[in-house]
């Protein structure tokens, strides 16, 4: 029963094999004595999954015996620091070629920073050799391959299709600007309610203006006209307290007879008058 | 009788204990290996160049390629490398004159910058032909092994036609 059981846990594996493809970088200090970790330098695609193990260099120091000189290989970290160092002290030993490969544990090119050959003293390096031993995973990333576990079947890309629009057409524009004539009349309508907005807007701002002008002189006004009316007050009232002498002026005219007749011409002419309006009414019936 | 018989039986062991080897001995092997701290291998396999008929040259500049020996040694001052270029072909064509042998032995490279002064330690042997490293220092060295031919003395005559093998000798040897 237990022999069943791990071979069916056996079958439940994934039927992927080992992906890892082990190699070497191009030389990473062919043209320069720094270089970047970038796939152009080290001729191999620089992508999640490639980890380095090891690298391995050569040079010629060239110098004087009696002179000091340092050559320091390394390379920085992204987060600080330096992934490695290997710094040989040619200071008073003969100058020659060196080769040296310094193993590293399985480190994620993401983590490395740029690269340099640094030197100190008297003394060139040439004909320098940079190569990193590395192992790529390819089912670091499943979608790299479909026999990775995790792989999921990208979703097909949905062309755009651009819709035509007759009338963005530069074309269709210029062919129908100046014979529509309801173009036309849109246009200057929609041109004479602009023109009618911002000639509202500048009378709202000029009433706004008058008003604060208005308030301005008002008050100013108001003021004068306080004093003129204090100052009135005080001159009429000299007037009020004088005295006319006698006090009362009594009715010295008197009707002879004590009746008063009717004009009889004037209702004739009221008569005339109306006869007049109703000749000027029957014109609109 | 009887005293005749004891003699007889006394005389008969004497004669046998005269007869038996005087002590018995066994023979057993103790077996050993050692394995060298110090291999030799070929990194660059060298060839000639011929720039004209009388030389065989190994100068890049004349289309030839010098060999370079490795050798690894993880022990230091244990072992001295011992280099020679070639004093005769291993293989060629009948030859009725003299081949003048001309070389050079010298480090190419080295691990450790403390290996740099082994040239200059270095001695000669065999009228120049071998040349003797100590090495003092644990780690690999490259030695690059030159060699010219040139036939006829100094008459320049033209190599007979044909395929042409000379060896470079390059040893480890415990000191």
């Amino acid at each position: 029963m237990i022999r069943l059981l791990a071979l069916w846990a056996l079958l439940q594996q994934p039927s992927y094999s080992s992906s890892y493809i082990f190699g070497y970088t191009g030389n990473a200090a062919l043209d320069s004595l720094s270089w970047t970790m970038t796939t152009p330098i080290l001729g191999v695609s620089v992508e999640e999954g490639l980890d380095i193990s090891g690298v391995i260099y050569n040079y010629t120091a060239v110098k004087e015996v009696e002179d000091d000189f340092t050559v320091t290989i390394q390379n920085e970290n992204v987060d600080g620091g330096y992934i490695f160092q290997e710094t040989d002290d040619w200071s008073g030993k003969h100058g020659m070629r060196i080769q040296k490969v310094i193993p590293l544990p399985y480190t994620p090119i993401e983590e490395f920073g740029d690269g340099s050959i640094a030197t100190t003293g008297t003394g060139s390096v040439e004909d320098a050799s940079v190569l990193y031993m590395y192992r790529f995973d390819g089912c670091r990333n499943p979608q790299n391959d479909k026999s990775c576990p995790g792989y999921v079947e990208p979703m097909p890309v949905i062309p755009k299709i651009e819709i035509y629009d007759a009338l963005d057409d530069d074309a269709v524009i210029d062919a129908t600007e100046k014979t529509d004539s309801d173009l036309y009349e849109k246009e200057e309508e929609e041109e004479r309610k602009e023109e009618d907005e911002e000639e509202d807007e500048n009378r709202l701002e000029l009433a706004m203006a008058a008003s604060e002008n208005a308030l301005t002189i008002a008050n100013s006004v108001s003021q004068s006209v306080l004093l003129q009316t204090i100052n009135n007050a005080t001159n009429v009232n000299t007037y009020y307290a004088a005295k006319v002498p006698g006090g009362i002026y009594r009715e010295s005219i008197s009707l002879d007879g004590g009746e008063v007749v009717d004009n009889r011409k004037a209702l004739r002419s009221l008569a005339q008058d109306n006869l007049h309006n109703q000749m000027i009414e029957e014109q609109y019936k | 009788m009887k005293k005749l018989l004891i003699t007889s039986l006394v005389l008969a062991l004497a004669g046998c204990s005269l007869l038996m080897p005087k002590k018995v001995e066994a023979n057993t092997n103790i077996n050993g290996t050692v394995e060298s701290r110090c291999t030799v291998n070929t990194d660059t396999v060298g060839y000639y160049g011929n720039p004209n008929a009388y030389t065989l040259t190994t100068l890049p500049a004349s289309a030839g390629q010098v060999p370079i020996v490795r050798i690894d040694s993880s022990l230091a001052n244990a072992y001295k490398a011992q280099i020679s270029y070639p004093t005769s072909f291993s293989s060629s064509p009948s030859l009725s004159d003299t081949v003048v042998w001309t070389g050079a032995v010298a480090v190419a490279q080295t691990s450790s910058t403390d290996m740099s002064g082994y040239q200059a330690a270095s001695t000669t042997a065999d009228g120049g032909a071998m040349r003797i490293y100590p090495l003092t220092i644990a780690g690999t060295t490259w030695f690059s092994v030159s060699s010219q031919a040139t036939y006829g003395g100094g008459q320049q005559k033209a190599f007979p036609g044909g395929s042409y093998t000379a060896v470079v000798v390059a040893e480890c040897v415990a000191q």
